[in-house]
């Protein structure tokens, strides 16, 4: 079958861009902060062996005076001892906690005001990389809150917005290096108030939630159309049709096609029963599958339906009552759904609570009794698994990514702070180092949109 | 003694018991009153946790036992004893310290922690319902700057469902108060988070002035069509504010010379019986009348500003009009700590969660309540987010503010003491709340851990001696989709 390239691919990653433009003072200047860029690239990481932890694995329990082995920038060893050679450096963590690093699932972080494109309720094109300022302040900001991996969303203003970006949270790397090496891609959909709002408001389709779903089976309709017209194409060529003129290349339908040939995870901001409930229908009618329902806030109450359709959900723990469609928001949600099979993730939707997820996760083992173990999982392995880098990251495993966070505290416990945090074996954040913390940056960081969330960015 | 099941229950303990609706304390008659309410109490007690203490529930004495206790005022008391009767804290002291009265219920809280209600204090509590649902908002007046004459009291909503949300992560009580749209937005009021009805509620009406300072009060675009109207700088916002206050002190003057007027005796009443006392009769201003408290220095004034520079210019004009101020926010005045603790002003410090500025380091605003009391500041910490839902929804997250300035370097005892007696202090309730004393107000808290920690489950809320019923509508809705 005849496809184009994708244009943005999560795999093989960009082409590496050239990390400072020469003759400017103030960029050579910046240059010289940012010169980890070309050593990250580079050389790996030293080796590290971090013993004595209370390692809490996300995958296979805590380990008690455990031992991690980082042999570049992969984790090498785990266990109660490692075999790591002599003469490597050892990190003594006795008293501290390691742990994943955090992944937040649900992030719209150092996009300035670029959340949403909201001239249209269908964007698919959008990709919001062509947004994405690694300068802004809420990636050092999440990443001394130990998160080390963000999907950067869309806004929820379109029912069908743009094209997520994978980073990785190397605070004071080129923009390039940031981003997650063979990360899938995803693509945001959204549905209920904030679409209906967005264009309701301008007299516009969709006002409602029928207008809503209507503008989705419409934009699928269009790109099945688009397939066909792309397999005609095909079959004449195949016939050795030379004269068969190739159709004119549509971003926006082929970005939807990418959908319906299930090229994209499909991370859908929903929060009623009844709208999980049409999703999965429209998503049987047109063959794909939903990764995750974001927010998702009544999954409760409908979890043993969604179950079976292997939809995770990303959710907030706590936050409620700030629209109608968040009222019957219940902050047992998480673990109830968890029990009843549906995979689970937290997220931020906000540069406020990314700052300390580890502390959403805690109130997990308070709002419906999860273990230590189910609780660290929300915010590291399920949120890695939403992504769709579990094989990569979230968890403590040998062969894995050593992104880690050192903890003075129980992670889940209020107190908790991240004296360290590693991405890839490297280190790029040292609490106990002066000024910002962040052996990888001296720069100079942007930050004036400060909350980051879907619903205060819906494009009005 | 009987033991509580609930303390060691599964979420679902309840799943089999009918609602009883929260607001049973709402139709329970005066909130004094509680052999009124106590058959409502017993029924649900006996729901909770079958009959196993329902004869004693209509009893006026309840003795926790076992229980560490924090006092907040004086110390720890690790297995103490905590006697309830008639709404107050009757004694408290360790075990076998304290007698407990006969035919006291008695309640078995070996391994819980009790302490006192917590008190926000800043909330929009019965101002807001559904955040983005106008309808449910009365949260300020924005069509003048200077609105002293909104009271607060006049539009809570009693009956709104964040009370009970709150209250049941162990908040009692709270402060009131208005957006911050304005820079005199109205006045205050203090609650307590259950009562029959609104008035048993409100503990004190317009017991603090609510003026704000800063960028987001100066009247630019947005309103009037877009167009900026006055005053839209800050030099603006000073002088209108100056010139407002030397109104109400010219009011004063006025009214006090008629009053003196109408205190004399009417000499020429006999002769003239028509005749006018005066040569005009006084018009009373509510805008104006209604500062006279505060320019009188009797109630503080919270005065929510966060850069260094704008305290420092909102504190020159406080000072010039000897206001009792009360600080709010200061997440940005990292650079006049030393100033801030010269003014000899309590502190609300908050959100803790606020960003901190371009360039500054991550825990700029999380070490800011642990560097105010450093330098002496009496401080209390709300419960607001940063770019998140407005502070009521969180409320019941307050706790965990206080439990994140610990992790950042404030005394634990500080940090309680910051969403307990230090809040009643600065509103002028420490009397009867903020502390676990004989002859406070038993707003009391059994809890299964440190109250701090997120991971910590409230098990038990008393307000006024009563058990509170651990009820609310998402704890309905968690009930109905757990059978």
């Amino acid at each position: 079958m005849y496809t184009f390239e994708p244009l943005r691919p999560g795999a093989p990653p960009l082409p590496q861009r050239a990390n400072c433009v020469t003759g400017v003072i103030a960029t050579a200047f910046v240059c010289a902060a940012l010169s980890g860029s070309a050593y990250a690239q580079q050389t790996p990481p030293p080796d590290i062996v971090f013993k004595n932890a209370t390692v809490m694995t996300a995958s296979h329990g805590t380990i008690e005076h455990g031992a991690v082995w980082v042999h570049a920038g992969k984790i090498a060893g785990v266990g109660a001892s490692v075999n790591a050679p002599a003469g490597t450096a050892v990190v003594d963590a006795t008293g501290l906690w390691l742990t994943p690093g955090i992944i937040d699932p649900h992030s719209h972080s150092a996009l300035d005001s670029d959340v949403n494109e909201a001239t249209s309720p269908v964007t698919p094109s959008m990709h919001m990389i062509d947004a994405f300022d690694n300068r802004d302040k809420a990636l050092y900001h999440a990443l001394a809150g130990g998160v080390t991996t963000e999907l950067l969303l869309h806004g929820s203003a379109n029912m069908i917005g743009g094209q997520a970006v994978v980073i990785k949270n190397k605070v004071g790397l080129d923009r390039d290096a940031m981003l997650f090496p063979n990360a899938p891609g995803s693509i945001k959909f959204a549905s209920g108030e904030n679409p209906k709002r967005v264009y309701g408001g301008r007299n516009q389709l969709p006002s409602t939630r029928m207008g809503n779903f209507e503008v989705m089976r419409q934009a699928f309709e269009d790109a099945k159309n688009y397939m066909a017209t792309l397999d005609a194409y095909n079959a004449k060529v195949a016939k050795g049709d030379k004269d068969a003129i190739p159709p004119k290349r549509d971003l926006k339908l082929e970005a939807l096609a990418d959908v319906l040939r299930g090229k994209l995870y499909v991370q859908i901001h929903c929060y009623r029963a009844d709208e999980f409930l049409t999703e999965e229908a429209i998503a049987h009618e047109y063959g794909y599958k939903i990764r995750a329902f974001h927010h998702a806030l009544e999954m409760y109450k409908v979890a043993d339906k969604i179950a079976p359709e292997q939809t995770a959900i990303a959710t907030f723990t706590d936050w409620w009552g700030f629209k109608d469609e968040a009222w019957d928001a219940i902050p047992w949600n998480a673990v109830m759904s968890m029990r009843k099979g549906v995979r689970v993730a937290l997220k931020s939707d906000s540069n406020d609570h990314i700052r300390r997820l580890n502390q959403e996760a805690g109130k997990m083992v308070h709002y419906g009794g999860a273990t230590e173990d189910e609780a660290i999982r929300m915010v590291t392995l399920n949120p890695a698994w939403i992504i769709g880098v579990d094989q990569q990251t979230g968890s403590i495993d040998v062969g894995k990514d050593a992104d880690l966070v050192l903890w003075n505290k129980d992670p889940l416990s209020t107190y908790a702070r991240a004296q360290k945090v590693y991405i890839d074996g490297d280190l790029f954040f040292d609490s106990s180092l002066p000024g910002l913390g962040t052996p990888h940056f001296s720069g100079v960081m942007h930050g004036d949109n400060e909350a980051g969330s879907d619903d205060e960015e819906d494009g009005q | 003694m009987k033991k509580l099941l609930f303390f060691s229950g599964p979420i679902s303990t309840y799943a089999g018991c009918p609602i009883l609706a929260p607001s049973f304390w709402r139709k329970g008659g005066k909130p004094q009153n509680y052999v009124v309410a106590g058959s409502i109490v017993a029924l649900l007690l006996a729901c909770l946790s079958v009959s196993l203490f329902a004869q004693d529930a209509a009893n006026k004495v309840i003795a926790i036992s076992g229980a560490r206790l924090l006092t907040v005022s004086h110390g720890v008391i690790e297995n103490g004893v905590l006697v309830m009767a008639d709404g107050k804290i009757a004694a408290i002291g360790e075990a076998g310290k304290v007698t407990i009265p006969k035919g006291a219920q008695i309640i078995d809280a070996h391994g819980m922690t009790v302490y006192p209600g917590l008190i926000d204090p800043e909330t929009n509590f019965g101002l807001t319902e559904i955040e983005s649902d106008q309808n449910s908002n009365d949260l300020a007046e924005p069509s003048d700057e200077i609105m002293p004459h909104m009271h607060v009291a006049d539009a809570f909503h009693a009956e709104t469902e964040l009370i009970p949300v709150a209250r049941l992560n162990g908040i009692t009580n709270a402060v009131v108060a208005p957006a911050s749209d304005d820079t005199i937005a109205g006045q205050d009021i203090f609650i307590q988070l259950a009562g029959a009805d609104r008035d048993a509620m409100i503990l004190g009406r317009d017991v603090a002035l609510a003026m704000n300072y800063g960028a987001d009060q100066r009247r630019r675009g947005g309103r009037a069509g877009g167009k900026a109207e006055f005053p839209s700088t800050r030099m603006g916002l000073i002088t209108q504010l100056r010139q407002t206050f030397l109104d109400v002190q010219d009011y004063m003057a006025h009214r006090d010379a008629a009053a003196k007027k109408d205190d004399k005796p009417d000499t020429a009443k006999d002769a003239k019986p028509d005749a006018k006392k005066d040569d005009k009769i006084f018009k009373r201003d509510l805008k104006l009348e209604a500062l006279i408290p505060y320019l009188k220095g009797e109630r503080p004034v919270v005065i929510g500003v966060y850069e260094g520079y704008d305290i420092e210019t909102i504190m020159a004009l406080a000072q010039e009009f000897h206001l009792k101020v009360i600080l709010n926010h200061v997440t940005h005045s990292q650079e006049i700590l030393d100033k801030i603790a010269a003014y000899k002003v309590p502190v609300i410090v908050g959100s803790i969660y606020d960003f901190p500025r371009a360039n500054e380091r991550f825990d700029a605003v999380y070490t800011l309540p642990a560097e105010l009391a450093k330098r002496g500041v009496k401080i209390a910490i709300s419960s607001a987010d940063a770019g998140g839902p407005v502070s009521s929804h969180s409320s019941r997250n307050l706790p965990y503010a206080a439990g994140f300035a610990v992790a950042y370097g404030l005394p634990y005892d500080e940090a309680l003491k910051a969403i307990t007696l230090n809040v009643a202090e600065m509103f002028g309730f420490s009397d009867q709340l903020g502390s676990l004393d004989v002859g406070k107000t038993a707003n009391v808290v059994i809890a299964n851990g440190d109250p701090l920690d997120v991971r910590t489950d409230v098990k038990q809320v008393y307000i006024q001696g009563v058990p509170v019923p651990m009820v609310t509508r998402q704890t309905q809705l968690r009930d109905e989709y757990s059978k």
